[in-house]
């Protein structure tokens, strides 16, 4: 089951995130306790929006829509496709881009800030 | 609101005499601006509203009082109707020239929304007569001529100056609720000026007419017209100042409030930092410091585990070697092991003679060093970390030991230690730059690890001063900062130090031909983690054509290649990597497993013994590529204990 969607490319990531919290017990474990609530990510490409929800609340699984079913996501970040791939790719900053403008958050902004470590699982992290 | 001040307020207390200063003053000046603005924003007024309820009241205030009108200064007859029909004509005239009542009221800031509502009140009153409009009208035209002899002044605009002037009088003493306050006292000064009216009515009135936001505050206006009425000033300065008094304490009740919940937030922060010495209870606190950057302590919690300083966990401290060990009986296995280790074979060989080689003699540390430096190149941190760690134990200044421990740190995430760890190292190569006492253990507060950093960078940056510049710097001082700014995620710092180690043609450590695939890895991983995975996979390419055997490289090739999307190379890394591991497992796991059900561990416990020396990471990583993949079966046997040749047929390696 592919998370990705056609119109929002930097959405590979959220087949990344699923994976890697998939992918190891203990990485869920971690993530989970990190998180603690359900993050909602809305990316706009062009004309297009789309949503996708982490939930580190209770399950650590990823999912399309604004949250899973029956539960509410208590923050939701907003932004464009290209941000959210640079978000992922660790070439913006989620302050930064806060403070610009680009990145919306409705919510309890205080655990948005949580993401950013989330997002970082997207990607591997290589070893000196 | 700087008219707090208990000497403006008992001498501006008098609202007369500042009535008085506003009224003769540069009117001119102020009717010129009002002159030719349009009504804006005048109609919501609230005397029009509240003018119904005052009405009666007004009138009978009005009845009672004719006798004494001709007392007062107008020159006309009382209650002549041409004298009325003159004071409308100037009321008209008044309308226009008051519609600028929003330049006037910014002057006049506090007594703004006063005159605005008059305007309402003003411009109805032409239009109907009603017996309380009259009255008030009664009330007010004598004063206006009292208080200014100019017949043509408009009567408008003098109303809301002596206005203005209570207002501010009224703000000083209580602070607030100027403009509604204001409004009511208005007819006051001229009631008991003009007509003498006796105060309790005009109280009373005064109590029906005003909606008050405060009526403590408009009671003790009551009071101070009555005492200023009399000429009891000094009764007036004790009513002032026991109002002040009053607000003061109000004011300061609120203020301790503030000082209390600051208190409460102090205490949280105390129990931050005696929390963070205790790096496991820290989780218990989070909810206090969400807003900070403190994810990364987290980890910190079980780390305790990894802390040879800590004997709580026995079995995780020390490092276990491998049970099946073939190399126990060689005569030698320390100089096999380096000689593995100059020739690139397999870190796992190597390691394994270097763990016979520590069994033989526990203290020789550069056989734990050695181990060390080999399980971390084969990927296995948590391993290398406790072999380092003992090598510490025995020799507390092995650079090596401690640059290797400070890397490894930084890799699983143990910023602070690996901060001090790198502080100890340069402590112990460059003695004459450390001015004050290492930093202790116990500050691990996240300001602290900031701070701490930053004292340590500093030094490195002093550290690489001393040096030439160019080519001849020392290259292992540019490890360690390149692993100082790696870890705060400053990346092209990083790049650029690790490139300067490896382009110094001074010898160090790191750049001896034992170690420098080692800095082009550390290269990689640094180009890698700021998403230039292409640069980074030249670089470990570099790596692994000096060390075919480096599994971290290679592991690090296969984690760049998930990050740009090319999964099948990937899971080929990753299963290479794990086939070089192979050597260690099979048996060895039984034999762990048996002598654990000897001793009685817990199924839990057996297989953090059978993992200890695995490298979990590797696992994860395949599992992950897997995923991504879209095999789920594949991603299922994933895991300790599996054969990789298995995957022989879908993946080269």
């Amino acid at each position: 089951m592919s998370l990705k969607s056609a119109a929002i490319p930097s959405s590979v990531a959220f087949d990344a995130i699923s994976a890697s919290l998939s992918s190891s017990d203990a990485d869920r474990k971690d993530a989970i306790k990190k998180g603690g609530a359900i993050f909602a990510f809305t990316i706009k490409n062009g004309d297009k929006t789309e949503s996708w929800y982490i939930d580190l609340k209770e399950t650590g699984t990823v999912g399309k829509g604004a949250a899973p079913e029956g539960k509410k996501a208590n923050v939701t970040l907003v932004m464009s496709d290209k941000d959210f791939q640079a978000l992922i790719d660790g070439k913006a900053n989620a302050q930064k881009l806060f403070m610009s403008g680009k990145l919306k958050v409705k919510g309890d902004v205080m655990k948005a800030q949580k993401c950013e470590p989330i997002l970082k699982k997207a990607r591997a992290q290589s070893k000196l | 609101m700087s008219f707090l001040g208990g000497a403006e307020c008992s001498t501006a207390g008098n609202p007369l005499s500042q009535f008085t200063k506003h009224v003769q003053d540069d009117k001119s000046l102020q009717r010129d601006r009002m002159v030719g603005r349009g009504p804006g924003g005048m109609q919501e007024g609230m005397r029009s509203q509240q003018m119904g309820g005052g009405s009666n009241e007004m009138m009978n205030e009005f009845m009672q009082q004719p006798a004494q009108l001709p007392q007062g200064h107008g020159p006309a007859s009382p209650f002549a109707l041409e004298h009325m029909r003159r004071e409308l004509e100037r009321l008209d005239q008044a309308q226009h020239q008051r519609s600028g009542s929003p330049a006037w009221a910014a002057e006049f800031d506090p007594g703004m929304e006063a005159p605005q509502a008059m305007g309402p009140g003003m411009q109805e009153r032409p239009a109907g007569f009603s017996p309380a409009e009259f009255a008030k009208y009664q009330q007010m035209t004598p004063n206006a001529r009292t208080a200014s002899p100019t017949v043509n002044a408009p009567m408008g605009y003098q109303r809301p100056m002596g206005f203005g002037g209570m207002g501010m009088n009224g703000m000083g003493m209580g602070g607030m609720g100027m403009g509604m306050g204001g409004m009511g006292m208005m007819h006051q000064p001229y009631a008991p000026q003009n007509f003498q009216q006796p105060m309790q009515d005009s109280g009373k009135g005064k109590g029906r007419m005003v909606e008050l936001d405060d009526h403590d505050w408009e009671a003790q206006f009551a009071q101070l017209e009555k005492t200023d009425q009399h000429q009891h000033l000094d009764a007036l300065d004790a009513e002032a100042n026991a109002h002040i008094e009053a607000e003061l304490n109000e004011m300061d009740r609120s203020v301790e409030q503030e000082a209390v919940d600051f208190g409460d937030f102090e205490s949280i922060w105390k129990g931050i930092q005696a929390e963070t010495e205790h790096a496991r209870q820290l989780a218990n606190e989070e909810n206090f410091v969400d807003g900070m950057h403190m994810g990364d302590m987290d980890q910190w919690e079980g780390f305790d585990g990894l802390n040879t300083h800590s004997a709580s966990d026995p079995p995780f401290s020390d490092y276990l070697p491998e049970q099946l060990n073939p190399f126990t009986e060689s005569v030698n296995p320390f100089e096999d092991g380096v000689k593995i280790m100059e020739e690139g074979g397999n870190l796992s060989l190597a390691a394994l003679n270097f763990e016979a080689a520590v069994q033989k003699d526990p203290q020789h540390v550069a056989a734990w060093v050695k181990l060390g430096e080999a399980q971390a190149q084969n990927e296995k941190e948590t391993p290398a970390i406790r072999a380092l760690e003992q090598a510490l134990k025995l020799d507390p200044s092995n650079l090596d030991a401690l640059m290797g421990l400070a890397v490894s740190y930084t890799n699983e995430g143990y910023e602070s230690t690996a901060y001090r760890t790198l502080e100890r190292w340069l402590a112990t190569k460059y003695p004459s730059l450390l001015k004050e006492p290492l930093s202790s253990d116990a500050d691990m507060g996240f300001t602290d690890r900031h701070l701490l950093h930053e004292k340590v960078t500093n030094l490195f940056i002093e550290a690489a001063q001393l040096s030439p510049s160019g080519e001849q710097m020392d290259p292992d001082v540019q490890v360690g900062l390149g692993v100082l700014f790696y870890s705060v995620e400053e990346y092209d710092k990083a790049v650029d130090c690790f490139g300067a180690a490896l382009a110094s043609t001074e010898s160090g450590t790191s750049n001896s031909s034992l170690q420098v695939h080692l800095l082009w890895n550390r290269l990689g991983a640094t180009l890698a983690n700021s998403g230039k995975s292409e640069e980074a996979i030249d670089a470990y390419s570099r790596a692994l054509s000096l060390r075919p055997n480096f599994v971290r490289a290679r592991y690090n090739l296969g984690v760049s290649c998930i990050n740009i999307g090319c999964f099948t190379e990937a899971a080929q890394h990753l299963l290479g990597a794990l086939a070089m591991h192979k050597f260690i497992q099979s048996e060895g796991q039984e034999v762990v497993r048996e002598m654990a059900q000897k001793n009685g561990f817990s199924e839990a416990h057996t297989n953090d013994l059978i993992q200890q020396n695995q490298s979990t990471n590797l696992y994860d990583t395949l599992r992950r590529v897997f995923g991504q993949m879209g095999r789920r079966d594949l991603a299922d046997i994933v895991g300790p204990g599996m054969d990789v040749d298995k995957f022989r047929g879908e993946f080269e390696f």
